[in-house]
């Protein structure tokens, strides 16, 4: 059947690394969500950005994973420009690349006759 | 009636609720959708004792602590008193359950005793979840799977010794991979 009804959120607060891989595995095909606003070049420079530390590496660790994300075909990433050197962040889930499956019990039983 | 609670005090008391409640799921392994019952039984009861805090003994932190700890022991009694019960009695799948129907008729797989030990006892879900392992797992690298298959059987630190490179290197390796199995679509049990 047809997925009609995408969704779209924006999370009130700084998503975390986990959460947003979360997001990208439970995410239909065309679901979005906003997981940064702001320039996000510019805010993980300490000087300019005003952020303490954990946030810069938790908001570095956030971008490279939807990088990476991109980079294995489960999202796209966009931009939408609210105003000058403001934009939001946006990944849209893309259909889950098909792949060779890998048993867990076979994997086990091969662990064990090595 | 005690003095309303300040706002400081009230994060204090739901803080230390939630990671009280957390760790008694964790140590008694109750299913997911106990957890927040258990948080507020906790709670409950701390707000019940809250009457008997005293500024001069310490902090509120560290009162709500005590009684949240003491309270965790004794409703982690309680469910290993349960538990030991329903274990130790065994009962025939044969024995009348009303209306003439047996005990087996009567029970349905949530009942059965992997659920009671918060195992998973539906088996759609158990499928479900077998198969989104199974896609989970075909996106990993080889040298990951082998990691995963490795620690299986083997604690970190037996790992370390066994050319997986340092404890914090399989450490930082292993977060990588809580991500990028979830990312493709592993959920957490």
């Amino acid at each position: 059947m047809k997925h009609t009804t995408f969704t779209r959120t924006r999370s009130s607060r700084r998503l975390s690394e986990m959460e947003f891989a979360g997001w990208v595995g439970a995410a239909a095909p065309g679901d979005r969500i906003e997981y940064h606003r702001g320039f996000l070049a510019v805010d993980l420079i300490v000087p300019i950005s005003g952020q303490s530390s954990p946030e810069l590496v938790a908001l570095s660790k956030l971008g490279i994973r939807a990088f990476w994300a991109a980079e294995q075909r489960l999202v796209h990433l966009v931009q939408e420009r609210l105003g000058p050197n403001h934009f939001a962040y946006i990944a849209i889930a893309r259909r889950k690349p098909k792949r060779a499956e890998v048993s867990l019990a076979a994997l086990l039983v091969d662990a064990d006759a090595a | 009636m005690h003095p309303p609670i300040s706002e400081p005090d009230l994060v204090t008391l739901l803080e230390e609720a939630d990671a009280a409640a957390s760790r008694l799921w964790r140590r008694v392994r109750l299913p997911r959708a106990d957890l927040d019952d258990l948080r507020q039984d906790l709670l409950l009861d701390l707000i019940r004792r809250l009457p008997a805090f005293d500024v001069r003994r310490g902090t509120m932190g560290a009162f709500a602590g005590i009684v949240l700890r003491n309270q965790a022991s004794r409703i982690a009694t309680r469910i290993r008193g349960e538990r030991k019960a329903s274990g130790g009695q065994p009962l025939s799948l044969d024995a009348p359950g009303g209306d003439g129907t047996t005990l087996a008729d009567r029970l349905a797989a949530n009942d059965g005793p992997a659920a009671w030990h918060g195992g998973r006892a539906c088996t759609i879900e158990a499928t479900d979840c077998r198969i989104d392992l199974a896609r989970a797992l075909g996106a990993l690298e080889a040298c990951d799977l082998t990691l995963c298959s490795a620690i299986a059987h083997c604690p970190v630190r037996a790992l370390a010794g066994r050319g997986f490179g340092s404890r914090a290197t399989i450490y930082r390796r292993l977060q990588d991979l809580r991500c990028v199995l979830a990312a493709n679509g592993a959920r957490a049990a």
